[in-house]
């Protein structure tokens, strides 16, 4: 919300300078957005503050709401401005401009007044520059008006030329699907049944709460005219300004939540105005406002502003505030205000949010600080979390860098289990991941990209998944991974393989998994532990999944403060080169009890053996000391099982 | 035997002299070999001559040679040992050379910062909880006192994976869930990862980073709020920082209160980091909204609560001089 200081000055005796006007307003919940500028315009120079407007507030898009709370604040008085509340002219019957509302689910009240013979001019300096000042360019002192009500009340307001409407009448009813409205700037609009219009003679002129049309506009040769001020649904209004991409000062304001008795005050100010400058003869009209909505009324205990404040404010403050704001005081016993509340204020909600006007009028500042004494309660910190922290530390004390990615990615076109976004804004953000190396590898490359050459990388996250019905909540899965790429783009596929599987084992040892195999199934290869499919390798990386990680996780017994009492032996075995060792590498791990600990030494090819062998040096560590019977025993059920031989 | 005995004893104290007087790892491998060797290895002739000894003299002298031959082992090993720390004294080593780092693994910045904040919530009690990334409607917004239409929505604009179901545009739905599942009292922080159908520019991002929390308990007020976030603001930013209270709307909460940070590079004058606001929005917070306790089955009349949220990637970007929060999840490297 702007505010030229110059306007606000009207309704309150401003004092300090303006970094201090602007300080106050931050404070009472209007912060000052961008540093106070100046409007310059001839002899005029005006400071205009720029205020962050929260929603909830109707009234703060209202210059005298913003004022009121400013008074309020600073214990200043406040001024209203004046108004012409008498009774207009009665018509004739045949000069009533009739009023037909076909949509009274959209339309609350259509508040209507008719001027006759008033002189449309350039509207003065001061209300010129007010305008302008704020943002709007003026046009005509009617139009000016009932711009210049808009800002000064939040009440949007709209004058049409009598001359030029067709039918005395205007019938407000939905748009037909397709119809179409030219706009005050010259756009036309396709509307469809969910926006409401205001019609003349069966032809939309304006779309209601939105904007006006280019048909019935005022201008300089305009003697007659009607003035409407109305109340609509603000969900309809927001949806449908939404959809037809408008946006402008009138739908600001009339998608929020506006009291229907606004466009009584913000009327009786407009015909004050066009009275004043405008002249002419002032007739009553149709106020079309079948149920009228009543003042709210709410209770606040002063134990539960204390409750909520912690800090105790006089008996006689919170009047004066309550006051200031315009709360009207129905009754106050044994501690119980009794309140009406402004019909401008419909943020109110509950007795926290009295409370709430109450604390900030009286400055948060007063507040005291104090921390919390009572017993701390259980921890609830998820076992998963700490273990994924965990995961992450012992990644990095490995020289693994942590990364997070962006999950959103383009949408595979015939993956099922995709979780696919319905209102993506691009197709290459339309869809969740279901795997986390396709959003971590772009990272690799870019490694590659700063010419560095030892990459080693891990993501601990999440991939999504659908299983089921879209619209079922519980068809939908988050699965903890953790992907690990390692990459040294001057080694070979066999070195980067090796120390990815470096990588791994030094993870599981880590996490102190002992038991994991690794298993060849149709192009992937699984890592398991303890029989349970935990994650899959390749050559430039590995990803696991971390419950399964968690499951089977136990402290690590990596410290030692013997000196080994095994005896070890190696065993050089030489079997088909297209082999897997894998599976001869469980088989010795699991022969016997008294094995403690199986290493791979070394692997190799060459001229020794022939073409299609390879040599694998095992070490083996023994509990026993008769190592000879053993390893008999073992190759034997070695050759039996696999297609092996053994080297001295 | 005793010519056994006697062949251990100059066996012994010969080569242990010759060890200590090698001189490169070349003349502890003659020597290994001398020892060992199975052909011509003293120590192997040793034990061959063993065999012809009674079963008494096996008992008597064999553990005598594996002694021996312990021994010279370990000798061998630790002269070699020396020999290599020898070398470390090369005169060609020249310490004054500039090193180079090894590569030490990082944690994001994000994680980075999520810890210090996990620390401070720690030490005051809270646990650290996360929720689910996919949501309902329910949570996101409905629990949270924000009806279909609210105006509120308009900063919200959702990522929606099917009719009732989304993706989460703030942390807040954890609020809600936990509220539902937990007795009071309660204390957690919640990091988490949030998405809004945005359009990407170098601040503004579809994904991002939120941290909250909250604490339920019976006699909490705005004094414990004031208290609580003054103390984390001193911990993240030092203890002289200047804090401006002041009040601001957020649904979730009644009364809202919003929490700056004086800049810390200009002192209140106006810079580019501030904005030329002089001030930094750290964070928002306030009591929590009657109705949401009760939307969620805790007793407003009995408990009262405080909660706060924040952005987190605006300050991780500040800190690591990242100017585009694209680059952040996905763009950056570490050396």
């Amino acid at each position: 919300m702007r505010i030229p200081l110059e306007w606000l000055k009207e309704y309150v005796d401003v004092k300090g300078p303006v970094a201090e006007v602007a300080e106050s307003f931050t404070l009472l919940g209007l912060m000052l957005d961008k540093p106070v500028y100046e409007y310059k315009e001839g002899r005029y120079s005006w400071p205009i503050l720029d205020l962050e407007h929260r929603m909830d507030r109707s009234d703060w898009l209202s210059i005298l709401g913003c004022a009121r709370d400013y008074a309020a604040f600073e214990g200043l008085s406040f001024k209203m401005p004046p108004v012409h509340a008498e009774p207009g002219l009665a018509p004739k019957q045949e000069q009533i401009v009739d009023i037909k509302v076909e949509c009274p689910d959209v339309v609350k009240r259509f508040n209507t007044k008719v001027f006759r013979n008033i002189k449309v001019v350039e509207s003065p300096d001061w209300l010129k520059n007010r305008l302008k000042a704020y943002g709007i360019p003026a046009i005509n002192n009617i139009v000016d008006i009932t711009n210049y009500v808009m800002v000064e009340y939040g009440q949007p307001m709209h004058a049409q030329d009598l001359a030029k409407m067709e039918a005395q009448e205007i019938v407000i009813r939905r748009a037909k699907e397709g119809e179409e409205v030219t706009t005050l700037l010259g756009e036309t609009v396709k509307l469809t049944p969910e926006q409401f219009v205001l019609t003349q003679a069966g032809k939309a002129t304006v779309i209601g709460g939105i904007v006006g049309g280019n048909t019935t506009g005022v201008d300089k040769n305009t003697k007659d005219i009607v003035l409407d001020a109305g109340n609509y649904d603000q969900n309809n209004i927001r949806r449908s300004s939404r959809s037809l991409k408008i946006l402008n000062e009138t739908v600001l304001r009339y998608d929020k939540y506006l009291h229907p008795e606004l466009a009584q005050h913000a009327m009786e100010r407009a015909v004050y105005l066009i009275l004043e400058l405008a002249g002419g003869d002032y007739y009553e009209n149709v106020d079309w406002y079948p149920q009228p909505v009543a003042r709210g009324k709410i209770s606040l205990r002063m134990s539960r502003l204390e409750k909520v404040g912690g800090v105790k404010i006089e008996n006689n403050r919170i009047t004066e505030i309550l006051t200031a704001l315009e709360y009207r005081i129905i009754k106050e016993d044994g501690g119980v205000f009794e309140l009406e509340i402004p019909y401008f204020r419909t943020d109110i909600e509950v007795e926290d949010d009295v409370a709430a006007d109450i604390l900030r009028i009286n400055n948060y500042n007063a507040i005291p600080l104090r921390l919390m004494n009572m017993a701390p309660p259980k921890e609830i910190t998820p076992e998963i979390y700490t273990f994924e922290e965990k995961l992450k530390d012992l990644l990095a004390s490995g020289g693994l860098h942590e990364h997070i990615t962006d999950p959103i990615l383009p949408y595979e076109e015939g993956n099922t289990m995709q979780v696919r976004l319905e209102n993506a804004l691009t197709a290459d953000k339309s869809a969740l991941r279901t795997n986390m190396r396709s959003t971590l590898w772009p990272v690799l490359k870019n490694y590659e990209k700063h010419k560095l050459t030892d990459i080693n990388i891990f993501e601990v996250g999440k991939t999504y998944e659908v299983n089921g019905a879209k619209n079922k909540y519980t068809s939908y899965k988050e699965i903890r991974r953790l992907q690990v790429l390692h990459k040294n783009t001057t080694s070979t596929p066999y070195e980067n393989t090796e120390h990815t599987k470096k990588i791994l084992a030094s993870l599981l040892q880590g996490l102190g998994i002992e038991d994991h195999r690794l298993e060849k199934t149709d192009g992937t290869t699984d890592i398991f532990i303890h029989d349970e499919k935990a994650g899959s390798l390749e050559v430039y990386g590995f990803m696991l999944l971390t419950e399964i990680l968690l499951k089977h996780a136990k402290p690590a017994q990596r410290v030692v403060s013997d000196l080994p009492q095994y005896s070890t032996q190696n065993l050089s075995l030489i079997m088909d080169v297209q082999k897997p060792f894998g599976p001869v590498f469980e088989e010795i791990k699991n022969f016997d009890d008294n094995i403690v600990e199986v290493e791979v030494e070394e692997e190799y090819t060459g001229k020794e053996l022939a073409e299609d062998k390879k040599a694998v040096l095992v070490k083996i560590a023994y509990k026993t000391n008769q190592t000879e019977k053993f390893r008999a025993k073992l190759l034997k059920h070695l050759k039996s099982k696999f297609k092996l031989e053994h080297r001295d | 035997m005793n010519t056994l005995k006697d062949k251990i004893s100059e066996i012994n104290s010969e080569y242990r002299q010759r060890i200590g007087d090698a001189s490169d790892a070349e003349e502890l491998d003659t020597l290994y070999l001398s020892l060992f060797s199975k052909k011509h290895g003293v120590v192997t002739a040793l034990m061959k001559e063993l065999a012809g000894l009674d079963t008494e003299g096996k008992r008597e002298v064999g553990p005598m040679i594996n002694d021996l031959q312990s021994r010279l082992k370990d000798e061998l090993e630790e002269k070699r040992r020396d020999l290599q720390d020898h070398m470390m004294q090369d005169p060609l080593i020249d310490l004054t050379y500039p090193e180079k780092p090894a590569v030490w693994g990082m944690l994001h910045p994000t994680t980075q910062l999520i810890r210090e904040m996990n620390t401070f919530f720690r030490y005051y009690g809270f646990s650290v909880v996360e929720g689910p990334e996919i949501e309902t409607e329910e949570f996101n917004f409905r629990k949270l006192n924000l009806p279909e239409g609210h105006p509120a929505t308009d900063l919200q604009d959702t990522l929606y994976i099917a009719d009732d179901i989304l993706l989460t545009t703030h942390t807040s739905s954890i609020e809600a869930r936990l509220l539902t599942q937990q007795k009071p009292p309660i204390r957690v922080a919640f990091p988490g990862k949030c998405y809004r159908n945005e359009t990407v520019n170098s601040t503004n991002a579809a994904f991002f980073h939120q941290y909250q929390g909250f604490a339920v308990d019976k006699g909490i007020t705005m004094e414990h709020l004031k208290g609580v976030l003054e103390a984390f603001h001193k911990y993240l930013f030092g203890d002289d920082v200047i804090l401006r209270y002041r009040y601001k709307y957020y649904p979730e909460v009644s009364p809202g209160l919003g929490i700056d940070l004086k800049c810390q590079f200009c002192h209140g004058k106006g810079c580019q980091v501030c904005r030329q606001r002089g001030w930094i929005e750290v964070l928002g917070s306030g009591m929590i909204h009657y109705n949401i306790l009760k939307n969620c089955g805790i007793d407003p009349e009995i408990y009262t609560g405080f909660a706060w949220g924040m952005g987190l990637d605006r300050l991780v970007m500040q800190r690591y001089g990242i100017d585009d929060i694209r680059k952040l999840y996905g763009g950056i490297v570490y050396k």
